[in-house]
Parts: C-alpha cells; structure tokens; sequence
C-alpha cells in the first residue's frame, strides 16, 4: 500500500477516537494540573504561584483543615467498602456460584437490581427510610425490640459517613458480586471435583481452592473500589448537598473539591485552588494504581485453565 | 485392592435415565474399560463409582463395602481426570499430597509418600514445579502420582489420554499398562478410544445410550460380538453389514445373490438378518463362487503392505475389504469378494446375534 | 451434596439478601401511589382502593419537564454509546490490525482513562466546553462521555479482535475488499457480541451521573433526568407524595428495561469483564 493512502487509513480509523478522547479528557487533565501552579487575579489575569496552590491547601488551616478533613473522610468511606462491601459481595458470590443451586439467575438478577439505579435515587430513598418522620427504621428496630437503638444516624456527626458508605455499599455490593461470580465460574468443575476426592468438603474447596485462585479478581475488585471511592461524589451531593453536613462530617475529595471550584454559601468558587484539589485527587488515585500495579498485582500469580 | 460390584445401578436427570440397570463386576486387580459413544453414560458410570454423582437407584460395593452413601473421600478411590485437574496454585509435591493433608495423615508419611510416588513415576525433578510449568506428559503422570499416594482400593481413569498428542499417547499407554502389573491396582478406565481398550482391558464394557451392550474379554467381543452395536463399535474399519434373509441352506442379499452358509438354530427361512463380516475377513477373488459377490471397485486406500478396497455390491451398498501385496485394483475395475465363512455373523431382526 | 440443612441456610443467606436490596424500592414504588396519611400510618402495606391517591404523579407531571428529561436523557446514552461503539471499534481495528511507529505508545496513552477519572479534569472541560459555546447542551455531554468510555470500550474490542482468525482478513483481501470494507462489512458484524458488553458498560454510568449534567447542562431544558429528578426532590422536599412519585418515575422504566434485558445484560457483564 502506498505511505500516502497507508497515512489516510490510520487517520480515518484512529482519527475520531484519538481527537475525542484527548481533548475531552487527557487535555483536561493537563489543563487542570497546570491551572493548579497558577491563581486567578482580580481582574482575570493567571499569575504563576508554583506549588503555592498546594502549601496554601496543605499548610493553612483555612484550607488544610477542611482538606486534611476530607481525604480522612474518604479513607473512612474506602475502608467502609473494603470490609463491608467486598467481603459481602464475596460471600454471594461464593453462595451464587454452588453447583445446582435452584434459583440462581433469580437471586442475581435481584441482588444486582439496586446497582442499576441512580445513586440520586438511591440516596433519596435511603433518606426518606431513616428519616425520623416516616419511622420505617425505627418500626424494625421495634419489632426486634431495639427501637431504643434508633437514632436519626444521618443527621448525626458521629454516625453520618457510616451511614452513608453502608448505603453506598448497599447499592454497590452487586459489582464485586459479579466480577468474582464470573472468576469463580471460570474454575474448572474437574478442579473441585478433585478436591472432592481429595476428601475436602466444600467450605473447605472454597477456601483451599477456589480462593487462592480468585485473588486476582479481589485484586482488581479493591483497585476499582479504590478509583471509584476517590471519585464519588454523586450520593453525599445528593443526600447532604455540597456543604457535606452535619459539620463536614460526610465531606469527601469530591465534594470539596465542587464546593472549592463552584463556591457555595459560605465561599466564592476558585477555579485555581479547585485544580489544586483535583490535582491531589490525581495523585491519590494515582499512588493507588500504582501501589496496586507494582506490589500486589506482581506478587498474585495469575492461573489460566 | 479390592473388588467393585456394581448391582442395579441406575440413575436419572429429571426424567431423563443416563443409566439403566447396570451390573457389572471388577474383579480385584482387574483393568476394566468402559467404552462407548459420547453421552453414552460411561462418564456418568465412572463418576457414580467415585461418587462425585448421586445415584437414582441400585447399590456400589467396593471391597465388600456398600458405598452409596460415603463421600467420594471415604470410598478409597483415587480418580485421574481428562484434564488432569491439578490445583494451578501448588506445586507437584502440594499437589499429590494435598489429599493426605486433609486425611489427616502425618507430614512425614505424606512427604514419603510422595517421594515414593515420584521415585515410581520418575517425577523427582520436577516436585517443586507448578502445574503450568509442565509438559503435557508430565501433568498426567502428576495426575496419577496424585492417585497412586493415596493408596486406593480402585483407581478410576476418566478418558485419562485423550489431551495429549497420538505419539505420547501411546506411550503412557504402555506405562499405563505397566502401573497396572507394578501396583496389581483394580482399575476402572473411561475412554472413546476402542485401541486404548483392547490393548489395556482385562475386560471391556461396551456402552450405549447408558445400557451395557455387552461385557467381556477384548477378543470375545472381536470375535463374538452379541449385538449389532457392539459389532460395529468394536474394530476399525468397522464391520460390513449386509441385510437380507434366510432361506433355505443359506441367506439371501436380494440383488447380490444367494450365498450358503451352515445357519445357526433358530433361524427359519423368511427372517430378516443382517450378515456381518470384518474387512480383514473379505479377500479380493477372481470369479464367482459360492461365497463370492461381485462387485466394482470404488476407491484403494494402500496403506503400505495393506489397504483396503472400497467395494460397490450390486446392490448398491458399499463394503471395505481389506488387501495386501500389489493387487493391481483400480477404480472402475469389476470384480469379485469372498467372503470368510468362519468369520461371518448372523444378527436377527432384533439386532441380537444368532447362533 | 445430599445436605439438605446447608442447602437451607444458602437460601435462607441469599434470600434475606435478595430482600434487603428489595425492600427499599418496592417500599417507596408502593407508598407513591397512596394518599398522605395512609403513607405515614401504613407505610408497609400496599395501596388498596380506599387510599389509593396518584396526587403525586399528578404534581410530578405537572409541575416538571420529566418527559422532555427523560428524552434528553435518552438521547445523550444513546448518543455516548454509538459514538464510544463507532470510535472504539475503529481505533481497536486500526491498533490491532496494523502494525506502524508508536502503535503501542499509542495503545498506552488510550488505556491511562481506564484507570484516570475523567471527573478530576472538570474544571478545564467547564472551560473548555465554554469557549465552544457548548454550555447547556447535550452535544457537551455526549462529547464528554464518549471521551470517557473510550478507553475501557478500545481495551474490550482490542481483546475481542484480536481473537478473530488472521486466514478471514486474508481471505477478504484475496476477495479484493477495501480496507474500510472489511471494517465495515466483517469486522463490525462478528464484533457484535463484544460491542453489546460494552454498550452495558457504558450505559449504566451515564444515565445514571449527576456530576457532569450539573456541571455541563444544568438549566435550560437540558437537564438529564438523574439531574432532573434531583432538583425536583430539591424543590418538593417537604410534599412526601411528590417525591415518592418522582422518585418512582426515576426508578420503574429502568427496571422494566432491567428486568426485560437482565440476562443479556449479566451475560454481557460477565463475559466481558475485565481480566
């Protein structure tokens, strides 16, 4: 083929993608690490700070207390995830994936239900069952003889962000759920009848057996979890609004990072200081991916049957 | 070792029966193969004896012992897949003492049983390996090393050859076949392969459609097949069917002619039979004769010092008659076939043999 | 095996879970259709004759632009699908097919938006999308998400191209087809399976995001419905029968379509995960 018509061919097939992709996504990105070294002037100008952006958000108070507030608040909300969610959708899936079990696609298809909705939805929904007004939380707690324990947990600073992450897991335990239902359905029936023979019963298959070989699916289940619990930003928009309440308790990167950039009752939007946190973000989830890529993915060994 | 008895088994998926009233003996030390066409239940046999499948009704007894209820574990039985089954994640030594781990047996005698495993089977360079860093030979013989520690009453061998290549399989084969002699081991053997089953079997179990067709020795079957089945299914090239009817002093082939044959008890002139006869017991003839057809030559596969010549009768069917030396056969060529009378086999009506 | 006590407690586990993700959805569906009252004394019973009472739906249609949102919706997921499809099959062929400079480099820098969210650039998309007068329109949105599922949608179809037997490109170049033809006439068609997991992956995530719709096209009519839904909630807070309705509205056509496509739809999430 000709170099001119070779060229052309490229061109056509990867052009569109290529053009898209980088300038509403990896431009963007750029963009907004290097609207992080600049500050907006008064009169609209962009003066070059360096890293002044970043010792104003780390250093002082009025911007690293709130900062320093979130990134813990996320890191509560991630780990909320890691031992709620994952270990629950394992054990259904565990559960899903037993040989002849009646009802199967059924149960999959109900427990996957809530991780179709909108988290706006769900947020809602949830807020409307916890609310004292209605009572339907409190109306079980009674029945089992606990009413005593209710409490209106969202409005609460101390039990706002469980409250919170545990709705977020309730949505979302369907994701882990199907990723290692599939890894698990990949496993040779041959392999589990051996270890039948071999005399383990199927608890113990599990754990010997299957378990050792689906790390790398909890292995990229925790990485997904990681770059998604950093990213969320929709279900505390949607439950507490922008300010994140009560008193920031449920305030993570997401949020502030909207409140910084949009401005809100309380502060003007600042499109610089904005970058800085969306910058940070970058960096956390990029340690994250990295952490994962270079010390646990390497050390789980991979199995094709 | 022991002997497996096997009384009335059946079983069946919903209403599906995948098999029918089985009773079948291994005797202690014996090698038996089941053989038979794919979904012919051989499978679902095997597995009902390790117990990795329920069974619908009848009784198992191994050594004596009625099993039905154990778990595969207490059978002492030990099973070598079609896929090897090897756990990916452990290595050759993890791998066949796994089993005796969960026994409860103490390490030292696990790890002496391995090494004696692994002396037998000439695996003891490769113990600290995992599975995929092995050859395809080198699987199986983990496979049956996996078995051989865990000293069974019955090995089970689910179609154990059929994921290597035509040059090892006839090798491990013959190591198969020596295992068998070294360790005077009761083995049950699943294959689709009647080579595998005449050269390894004490005894063979044709199946079909989850019924035993017929059980015995490798060359009672050859010889006196008891169906048509079994006669088709056992030999290669399969045997040539012919049908006609019996009349008086022989049996008619319609267009092919008459031809005499002493005629078993029982067969009365006017019943529909189907002659049978093995490639090996056809010969190319010149002229007609008393057990001669004619026939025109429709292709010569030579195979070196034989072959076969694919016959058209003047009936209109095709038979292959196997041929030796430099026959100077030709497509087109007319001529004629004898056939063997020691050899031939009279099935009624029924499918069953006569005589 | 022959445990009937186990097989017991597997669905007693699986049955209480199912009920769990259940019980909130069919409790607000149930309480939209009821009058005030009977919302506050019997939320757990289902509407009967006496108290059924559609005031909320009737204020959720009158009062909002639901309709023209949902269509809006509709059309940015449809849109972010076919263009995500249409340039990812390409630049997965045009990647896996032909062999030039910086092909893998090229393949690299497509796979950092897998990882990378797109959302920590927004504040240079808002620009972006200013200065291209775009703002408040659905063309920004669907831009934007096609960006986003770029990556993940080029990886699937690498993947699955990659699979097709080299002999039926050569085949088709004997028969003397066009590069673009044996694009367009074979390997789009024996994508197809591939391409519907990637529609699943793509769709859930847009229909269902508030960030950029808020951020992109909050007013103006253009509001998706996830967006639209929200700030009717806003609005309604305190009129239970309102936001039970609206919330309902949001919740049963996805179902519908769920319930309808669930088997496509897990087949296509299982099969296609990600490795």
């Amino acid at each position: 083929m000709p170099q001119g018509a070779y060229l052309r061919l490229l061109l056509f097939f990867l052009g569109p993608a290529v053009l898209v992709y980088s300038l509403f996504s990896i431009y963007p990105l750029l963009a907004t690490i290097i609207n992080s070294l600049y500050s907006r002037q008064n009169d609209g100008a962009y003066l070059w700070e360096g890293l002044g952006n970043f010792r104003t958000l780390l250093l002082d108070p009025t911007w690293s207390v709130p900062f320093w507030n979130a990134l813990r608040n996320n890191f509560i909300f991630f780990l909320i995830h890691m031992c709620v969610q994952n270990p629950i959708g394992l054990l259904l899936a565990a559960l899903l994936s037993l040989p002849r079990l009646r009802f199967r696609a059924t149960y999959r298809t109900l427990i996957f239900m809530p991780t179709m909705l909108s988290v706006v939805v769900i947020g809602f929904v949830w807020q409307l069952i916890l609310s004292p007004l209605w009572g339907i939380a409190r109306m079980f707690l009674n029945f089992f003889g606990l009413g005593f324990l209710f409490a209106p947990w969202l409005g609460v600073e101390s039990s706002a962000l469980i409250t919170v992450s545990l709705i977020s897991v309730w949505q979302f335990v369907g994701i882990p759920m199907i990723l290692i239902y599939t890894a698990l359905l990949a496993i040779p029936d041959e392999l589990i009848d051996a270890a039948t023979v071999d005399g383990l019963n199927q608890f113990q298959a599990f754990v010997w057996v299957k378990l050792p070989l689906i790390w790398p699916t909890i292995g990229l289940v925790s990485i997904l979890t990681f770059v998604n619990n950093f990213n969320a930003f929709d279900l505390i928009y949607a439950m507490k609004g922008a300010l994140a309440g009560p008193n920031f308790s449920t305030d993570i990167m997401g949020t502030l990072f909207y409140r910084t950039f949009f401005g809100n009752q309380l502060q003007l939007g600042n499109p610089s200081m904005g970058s800085a946190i969306a910058t940070m973000m970058l960096i956390v989830i990029l340690t994250g991916v990295m952490v994962y890529l270079f010390l646990v993915q390497r050390r789980i060994q991979r199995y094709s049957f | 070792m022991a002997e497996v008895v096997i009384e009335k088994l059946s079983k069946s998926f919903g209403s599906v029966e995948v098999l029918k009233d089985i009773d079948l003996t291994v005797g202690d030390g014996a090698f038996v193969v089941l053989v038979g066409p794919s979904g012919c239940g051989k499978s679902t046999l095997l597995r009902s004896i390790a117990g990795l499948e329920d069974v619908s009704g009848g009784a198992i007894t191994i050594g004596g012992r009625k099993v039905n209820d154990l778990a595969p574990a207490q059978r002492e039985i030990a099973m070598v897949f079609q896929s090897y089954a090897l756990y990916p994640h452990m290595d050759v030594a993890a791998n066949m003492g796994f089993g005796l781990k969960f026994a409860g047996i103490p390490k030292a005698e696990i790890a002496a049983r391995v090494s004696e495993a692994a002396r037998i089977l000439q695996l003891e360079p490769l113990l600290k390996r995992r599975p995929r860093e092995l050859s395809g030979g080198q699987r199986q013989r983990v496979a049956i090393g996996r078995a051989i520690v865990r000293k069974p009453q019955v090995f089970l061998f689910d179609e154990p050859l059929s994921n290597l290549d035509a040059a090892l399989r006839i090798n491990t084969r013959v190591e198969i076949a020596k295992l068998h002699k070294l360790l005077a081991a009761t083995i049950v053997y699943v294959t689709h392969d009647q080579v595998e089953a005449m050269t390894l079997a004490d005894k063979i179990v044709v199946m079909n459609q989850g019924r035993i067709e017929q059980q015995g020795k490798p060359l009672d079957l050859y010889y006196r097949p008891a169906n048509l089945f079994v006669a088709g299914f056992i030999g290669s090239p399969a045997m040539n069917f012919l049908k006609g009817e019996v009349v008086a002093g022989g049996t008619g082939l319609g267009a092919d002619g008459r031809i005499a044959i002493a005629l078993p008890p029982g067969a009365t002139p006017g019943m529909k039979v189907t002659l049978g006869i093995r490639p090996e017991h056809m010969s190319i003839a010149v002229g007609g004769g008393d057990l001669h057809l004619a026939a025109t030559v429709e292709l010569v596969e030579r195979l070196g010092e034989t072959g076969f010549a694919h016959l058209r009768l003047a009936s209109g069917t095709v038979v292959i008659a196997e041929i030796r030396g430099e026959t100077g056969l030709k497509t087109g060529d007319r001529t004629h076939v004898a056939l063997d009378p020691a050899h031939l086999h009279l099935f009624g009506a029924d499918g069953r043999r006569l005589g | 095996m022959r445990k009937p006590l186990s097989a017991f407690a597997v669905h007693a586990i699986l049955g209480l879970y199912t009920l769990l993700a259940l019980f909130p959805i069919v409790l607000v569906v149930m309480n939209s259709f009821k009058a005030k009252r009977a919302i506050f004394n019997t939320p757990l019973r289902p509407p009967t004759p006496s108290n059924f009472d559609p005031i909320g739906y009737a204020r959720v249609f009158d009062d909002s632009a639901l309709p023209f949102y949902y269509l809006n919706s509709i059309t940015v997921t449809a849109g972010a699908i076919f263009f995500t499809l249409l340039f990812g099959a390409m630049a997965a062929w045009a990647l896996t097919e032909y062999k030039f400079r910086f092909n893998t480099l090229l393949a690299l820098f497509l796979s950092i938006g897998i990882m990378v969210p797109i959302r920590l650039g927004s504040v240079a998309i808002i620009q972006l999308v200013a200065e291209l007068n775009l703002i408040n329109t659905l063309t920004a949105l669907i831009l934007v998400y096609t960006a986003q599922n770029l990556p993940l949608a080029i990886f699937i179809l690498s993947e699955f191209i990659a699979q097709i037997p080299k002999d039926l490109r050569e085949a088709a170049r004997c028969d003397g087809l066009t590069e673009y033809n044996i694009f367009f006439h074979i390997i789009l068609p024996l994508i197809r399976p591939a391409m519907a997991t990637v529609a699943v992956f793509t769709m859930i995530p847009v229909w269902n995001d508030l960030w950029f719709p808020l951020l992109l096209a909050p007013a103006g009519g253009k509001q998706t419905i996830t967006l639209g839904v929200q700030q009717f909630l806003g609005q309604y807070i305190t009129d239970w029968n309102a936001v039970l309705a609206a919330l309902s509205a949001a919740i049963v056509p996805v179902l519908l379509l769920y319930v309808i496509f669930s088997r496509q739809l897990i087949r296509g999430l299982t099969s296609g995960a990600v490795k």
